[in-house]
């Protein structure tokens, strides 16, 4: 279609701070799964845990 | 104005109307045709993508021993013959031997290309061959609905194709925007269910009580909870029916509560969630009788929670609106136990839908 616009779903990883509940969102790499152990907290320094996996479509 | 009795003019309207009367249906089968013919090949483009999605992934990960595009080729021609429904006492039994055998043989094969192969990895390999599977047989029979047609030159045989086409089409491509999603081990809209209970369970003792089902006990506001979902993170539904009759077998049950996807209807809101009663599961439906059976039986009341979604948001990566119902869900799933259940009562929850990406 001439006018129809391309979509794209991107997948990103929401962590959550055990300690300070903070979330953070980043692009999805292969391995993530969720309420797994992720990386450490920017804020804190305590470990985070994945919250949520999800897509988002961007349209071109 | 000579134009009314200008017999050049007169044969020029008369001409399309004796065409039309005529040959109508020709025309209109001509033109439907180059519609089916349309989808048809996309329906294909699909069919082969999957294949080939499929064999570069076993290559990829299995390392089988030798080269399996042959077996998976014969794979993908294999047929369930459904059972004789004539006489429909015993027929939900039948059917259930018919489906668990296939999905036995199946995992079988699959283990046949690489012996060594992991849990996780066999039921991401059997859901893109059911995918693949799914796809080969939908361009097979429209094919075939549409070359019939055709053969006969019968307008009508076609109507059939043409008014069906748009939802076959929505479902086939819904399935080949799920490959991406099972291959990488993403959640999927469908896996709400399982997201909601799954966290619930966390911190719980874990247990396997039927095959890929995974069982927890945890205690709420003095009530019992029996939480149930798939074993995840692979990419299964588990046996939720048979988990059941387990738990009721050695326990007073006061209530069900189930926590499905389900489809939303034309208008109505993606990631909305609404409260009902009967047990909300889908499938073939052997283990929705299952389940009703047995709540019937022991005279339980079963309540549902679902969040509706699209075809295509049910078996992709999972929506970010859907993600965010989550918490919303799990709040709504403790205040039905407190609603409908008294201290010291036991209840199962029931995480619904494939838990693809989804632990526990």
């Amino acid at each position: 279609m001439i006018f129809s616009k391309e979509k794209t779903t991107l997948a990103y990883t929401v962590e959550k701070c055990t300690e300070c509940e903070k979330s953070r969102k980043r692009d999805f790499v292969q391995g993530d799964v969720l309420f797994t152990k992720s990386s450490n907290c920017s804020f804190c320094g305590k470990v985070t845990i994945i919250e949520k996996i999800f897509g988002e479509i961007l349209e071109r | 104005m000579g134009d009314d009795t200008n017999p050049l003019m007169m044969l020029i309207w008369i001409l399309p109307i004796i065409l039309f009367v005529f040959y109508g249906q020709q025309i209109q089968l001509l033109v439907t045709s180059g519609e089916i013919k349309k989808g048809i090949k996309k329906l294909n483009g699909f069919r082969l993508n999957s294949k080939t999605e499929l064999i570069d992934y076993v290559k990829d990960n299995l390392n089988p021993a030798s080269d399996p595009t042959k077996k998976i080729e014969q794979f993908l021609d294999y047929f369930t013959i459904m059972p004789v429904d004539m006489d429909p006492g015993g027929i939900v039994e039948k059917v259930r031997h018919t489906v668990r055998s296939r999905e036995d043989y199946t995992r079988n094969h699959i283990k046949s290309l690489s012996p060594g192969i992991s849990d996780v990895e066999l039921n991401r390999v059997q859901t893109l061959l059911e995918i693949a599977s799914s796809l080969q047989m939908i361009h097979k029979i429209v094919n075939h609905m549409f070359l019939t047609a055709k053969k006969q030159k019968n307008y009508p045989l076609i109507l059939p194709v043409q008014m069906i086409l748009p939802f076959l089409m929505e479902h086939a491509e819904a399935m080949k925007s799920s490959i991406p999603a099972f291959k990488t081990g993403q959640p999927l809209g469908d896996g709400i269910g399982p997201m909601v209970v799954g966290k619930m369970m966390l911190d719980a003792e874990k247990e396997i009580i039927s095959f890929q089902t995974a069982l927890a006990k945890i205690e709420y506001e003095k009530r019992k909870l029996f939480l149930l979902k798939a074993e995840g993170p692979g990419s299964t539904v588990g046996r939720p029916d048979e988990a059941l009759q387990k738990i009721v077998d050695d326990n007073k049950i006061d209530a069900v509560i189930m926590i499905d996807a389900a489809l939303k209807m034309e208008g109505e809101d993606s990631a909305s969630v609404a409260r009902g009663f009967g047990a909300a599961i889908g499938g073939i439906g052997t283990e929705k009788f299952q389940i009703e059976h047995i709540a019937t039986q022991n005279k339980i009341p079963i309540f549902s929670i679902i969040v509706k979604q699209s075809v295509k948001e049910a078996i992709t990566l999972m929506s970010k609106e859907i993600a965010d119902q989550a918490d919303n869900v799990r709040s709504q799933v403790y205040d039905m136990v407190l609603e409908n259940t008294a201290e010291g009562q036991s209840v199962v929850i029931i995480g619904v839908g494939n838990t693809a990406g989804v632990p526990q």
